[in-house]
């Protein structure tokens, strides 16, 4: 009897210490793993802040303004592209050539007389 | 077995081992020994009992409760605590930000041919000369730096040389990435990111002890428009420099402030005294007939005048070797929109005689004008006021000679006067939305609607015709101050400004600039007066501006604008009236 409580527990005793030199080791490789990703954040920190500033430099209004005038045929808004909805004039019941014909010129003048008319709402153009 | 009933020695160890048969019973020394191992083994055990129980307790606490952050907080990615904050502008457009740049050193002792080496590095490094290089690495020390601070492609560079003994250190580089655009406001650092001008300066402390950014009041995109439009101006009268600043009436932030010329803060090389001075704080400026807008809101503040007042600007004034005279002289009585629409000299002067010297002075001091301001730049300059303030004072200064304030102070009355009297600090942080600023009331609503009143009439039909036409209905007034140059003033040497507020209905934004010393050209006739080289320059920057800020353009004929504009003075109407 006293003989096998002995083996239970010499047993016993190599399982437990076999079971915590496994979980040392995972934990010690789970430590090397996280110093790992930690070491991954801190550089893409670093390589964000990096873009952000290459974004910036890259977004300098100056360069804009030269590829667009270069690439894109877009000038600054005139005060006379900007209009307001209720500037626009109703809708004619009355098909359109007919709609022209009694319309008075000073109502239809206003917006075609901007080429492109932008539309504001009273609100922030962007 | 019995135990030695004569055990003499002492060191012999006491094992206790019973009697394999029956007890014999044990008296003397021999039960003894006995007892003192009975109760041996009991504190022994009860030592391991508690240990355990301490193990135990431990295991419950780690596996059963969840730890504090702080003792897990080195499993948590750490950036550098050292790294200075970032600086950002109002809508957090990034202007300046701190990245890890190699520098490289080199180890002489491990380099064999210094020569070879030299020209290799040279060649990448075009601003570094091959003998410079040669001679650091013919030194018999074993460090010596190339070149701090270096770009991500010439460390590239220098290292696919793969010369042994070239190495690099990463330091951290301050980058500027709008360059020149906001030079003056954010300004730069040294090497080892000490900030030596500007917000770094004047907020080094507070970049060094945070991460989170510094949020400026400072609106790129209005800074590029002010900047691009006073180097038009710069450019198309031949001046000498220029500034301008662009402002929140109502809150006193700056949205933007342009000295040119400028320096790009990445570039050492580009900063000279002349580039690195800050205009708009630092200069102090005799800002000539914008001043008017002070003496006529003193005037009609103080009912020493109204609207329907005349003064007598039909003759020059002689005052000690003083001469003071109208450029636009009209050489008769003027009303008080008149002198102020003409920008008569001899009007002004005659007014602030009849407001008187002390009330000026109280005056000017109430808006600020007559000491340095508190600002969050640390390149602030202090007026110059007169001293003795006698008469000839007062009368100069009503149209703004024989005085010198900044721009910025200018520019924060100006904002006062118009925004319903109240004088808000100038500030270049960024307010938070909804925030309601308490601001000292220095003149009265109704004298404010007056003045905006009359700053319209300046641009509808005054010296500030060139800033109509927008249907941002501007209000402003011209300043052309004659520069001093060896003791007495220049007629040529002109420093010509013009201060702008739309929409002068509601004042939102007030855009100042003034081009220092501008030749006048065909265009402009010869003229190189603030009408003829800032009003125009101030009118493209609201063209500009507006859109972005969501004001629609109005008709400045329509009935109720005309209505709300109307100048009360019966003077002018009959003019008017006749004109029609």
């Amino acid at each position: 009897m006293i003989r096998f409580s002995t083996v239970l527990w010499a047993l016993l005793v190599g399982v437990s210490g076999y079971a915590m030199f496994q979980v040392k080791y995972e934990v010690m490789q789970l430590e090397d793993e996280l110093a790992h990703v930690n070491h991954q954040i801190t550089d893409g920190r670093e390589q964000i802040r990096v873009l952000d500033a290459e974004w910036s430099f890259l977004n300098q209004p100056s360069r804009l303004a030269q590829l667009s005038k270069r690439f894109l045929d877009l000038a600054p808004i005139s005060p006379e592209q900007i209009g307001h909805l209720s500037q626009l004039p109703r809708r004619s019941p009355l098909p359109p050539a007919a709609a022209a014909a009694a319309a008075p010129p000073s109502v239809s003048s206003q917006p075609t007389a901007a080429p492109r008319l932008v539309i504001a709402r009273g609100t922030v153009l962007r | 077995m019995t135990l030695p009933q004569n055990d003499d020695n002492p060191c012999r160890p006491r094992h206790f081992k019973p009697a394999a048969c029956a007890p014999a019973p044990l008296e003397g020394p021999a039960k003894q020994s006995l007892e003192t191992s009975h109760t041996r083994l009991i504190i022994t055990a009860a030592l391991f009992c508690l240990a355990f129980l301490v193990i135990g307790a431990r295991l419950i606490e780690v596996a059963g409760f969840k730890a504090s952050d702080t003792r897990f907080a080195r499993f948590h990615a750490v950036d550098k605590p050292e790294t200075r904050a970032d600086i950002v502008d109002r809508n957090g457009v990034l202007l300046a930000t701190t990245l890890e740049a190699p520098s490289l050193f080199a180890n002489p002792k491990l380099i064999h041919h210094p020569e070879r080496v030299a020209e290799q590095l040279a060649n990448l490094l075009p601003d570094l000369s091959e003998g410079e290089i040669a001679a650091k690495l013919a030194s018999d020390k074993s460090f010596v730096w190339i070149k701090r601070q270096l770009t991500p492609s010439q460390e590239f560079e220098v290292n696919r040389l793969g010369i042994p003994g070239l190495q690099f250190q990463v330091e951290d580089r301050r980058v500027f990435p709008k360059g020149n655009l906001a030079a003056h406001v954010v300004g730069y650092d040294d090497l080892d990111g000490k900030g030596l001008a500007g917000i770094e300066r004047g907020f080094d402390d507070i970049l060094k002890s945070r991460s989170e950014p510094v949020k400026l009041s400072l609106d790129v995109r209005l800074q590029y428009i002010l900047r691009d439009e006073i180097a038009h101006a710069v450019s198309d009268f031949s001046a000498a420099a220029g500034l301008g600043i662009i402002m929140d009436v109502n809150t006193g932030e700056v949205l933007a402030m342009v000295s040119l010329p400028d320096f790009d803060p990445n570039v050492p090389g580009s900063l000279t005294s002349e580039s690195m001075f800050n205009r708009v704080t630092l200069g102090t400026y005799e800002m000539g007939s914008t001043f008017k807008i002070f003496n006529t809101a003193l005037a009609l503040d103080t009912h020493t005048a109204t609207m329907a007042s005349s003064f007598d600007a039909t003759n020059p004034i002689h005052i000690g070797r003083f001469t003071i005279h109208d450029d636009h002289a009209q050489r008769r009585w003027l009303t008080v929109p008149e002198i102020f629409e003409y920008s008569s000299n001899i009007g002004s002067a005659k007014m602030a005689l009849a407001v008187g010297t002390d009330r000026q002075r109280e005056f000017l001091g109430r808006l600020g004008l007559l000491k340095a301001p508190s600002f969050e730049l640390p390149e602030i300059g202090a007026p110059l006021v007169p001293s003795p303030w006698g008469e000839v004072n007062t009368m100069t200064i009503a149209f703004g000679h024989g005085i010198s304030v900044s721009p910025l102070q200018m520019a924060t009355a100006v904002s006062a006067i118009v925004n319903g009297g109240v004088l808000h600090r100038a500030t270049l942080l960024k307010r938070p939305a909804g925030y309601a600023p308490s601001g000292q009331q220095v003149i009265s609503l109704h004298t404010s609607q007056e003045i905006r009143r009359l700053m319209r009439l300046v641009v509808e039909r005054g010296t500030g015709k060139l800033a109509e036409g927008s249907g941002y209905l501007i209000g402003g007034k011209t300043g052309t101050a004659e520069k001093v140059a060896a003791g007495h003033y220049e007629r040529k040497a002109l420093f010509s400004s013009f201060i702008g507020v739309f929409p002068i209905t509601e004042p939102r934004f007030l855009v100042m600039i003034s081009i220092d010393d501008p030749k006048g050209d065909k265009w402009s006739h010869g003229f190189a007066t603030g009408g003829w080289t800032a009003a125009p320059a101030v009118k493209r920057v609201v063209e500009r501006m507006a859109p972005l800020e969501g004001i629609p353009p109005v008709d400045e004929n329509s009935p109720e604008i005309r209505r709300s504009l109307m100048v009360d003075s019966p003077d002018l109407q009959e003019r008017k009236l006749a004109a029609n």
